[in-house]
């Protein structure tokens, strides 16, 4: 049984990868891209809930690990989103975000400092290292894969 | 007995990159007609063989130069680490088995794949027992396949 309240969590590390660039790697454009602009909107979309970008911005192929090993689709995860029990996300704070650029595919990964709470009530504060990877299809930079680890050296 | 191991885990994965893989995967053939799947789905469990024989020779092959994976726990180690920690005999064997090997992108050049992957065994004073989701990215640079990163996360939820 899925819990929302994980999905949530999730929800705030799979749309919060790269705003704010804090290294080098991130900061500067690679390969013609600038990251931390395709991040910011990344996250902006979240944040403002612009699912119309989000539907463009995953690929078909995009699939979601949370910290806990459930596995989400696009279409799975779009679905929360476009559900009842939508996160509240106070604090999204990516930082040491670093950038492997290989070709039509980027692994990106950073450490996000979350606070939110999920539609209960139940906080969401935590922080992780996430590996997100992004490919490029038809000329388009889009997300195709996240997953999310506790930071268990904040513990 | 390792020694023969290793060398046909190497074998496998000659064959692998020659793109003539056996297709353990969902078909998903890619422009060029290449068996992209088939192929990773093999160097998968090289990868896998690799970590367990301690081929660091075989690892660093396979592992290009940018490579970049997150262990359990938020880890972050370069191809040089990965390399140097497989290579490390003095940490223990781990017995690490793939399945569910799902190919979730292929293109002539870029594959992303999960997979669950089930280690049993401590390496150090780190019990790594238990299963755990893995989304492993390869890419293909001057004709090879290389694997370009991992992700993994503990499955502590059914």
């Amino acid at each position: 049984m899925r819990q929302i309240h994980v999905g949530a969590l999730a929800l705030i590390l799979s749309f919060t990868p790269l705003a704010f660039a804090q290294t080098k790697s991130a900061a500067t454009p690679r390969g013609g891209v600038d990251w931390k602009e395709l991040d910011h909107k990344w996250l902006d979309s979240e944040r403002t809930g612009d699912l119309d970008y989000l539907e463009k911005f995953f690929a078909d192929s995009y699939v979601l690990v949370l910290a806990n090993g459930q596995t989400y689709t696009k279409k799975e995860w779009l679905g929360i989103l476009r559900g009842p029990d939508r996160p509240t996300l106070l604090t999204l704070d990516p930082e040491n975000i670093q950038v492997h650029v290989f070709g039509n595919v980027a692994i990106l990964t950073d450490h996000t400092t979350i606070k939110g709470h999920d539609s209960k009530g139940n906080s969401l504060d935590g922080e992780f290292n996430v590996f997100r990877v992004v490919i490029k299809q038809d000329g388009e930079w889009r997300a195709t894969g996240v997953v999310m680890n506790p930071d268990l050296s904040k513990k | 007995m390792k020694r023969a191991y290793g060398l046909a885990t190497t074998i496998v994965f000659l064959i692998a990159s020659g793109a003539v893989a056996l297709g353990q995967a969902p078909k998903k053939p890619a422009a060029s007609g290449e068996d992209v799947a088939g192929t990773v789905a093999i160097l998968d469990h090289v990868w896998l063989d690799a970590a367990h024989n301690h081929d660091g020779e075989t690892a660093a092959w396979l592992f290009a130069d940018n490579f970049v994976e997150i262990h359990p726990g938020g880890i972050l180690v370069s191809k040089e680490q990965q390399v140097e920690m497989i290579k490390n005999t003095q940490l223990g064997d781990i017995a690490i088995q793939s399945s569910d090997i799902q190919v979730r992108y292929a293109s002539p050049d870029v594959a992303v794949l999960t997979d669950t992957t089930t280690i049993r065994g401590t390496q150090g004073e780190t019990n790594y027992g238990g299963q755990y989701r893995v989304m492993r990215v390869f890419v293909k640079q001057q004709g090879r396949w290389r694997a370009a990163g991992a992700g993994i996360a503990r499955i502590t939820s059914q």
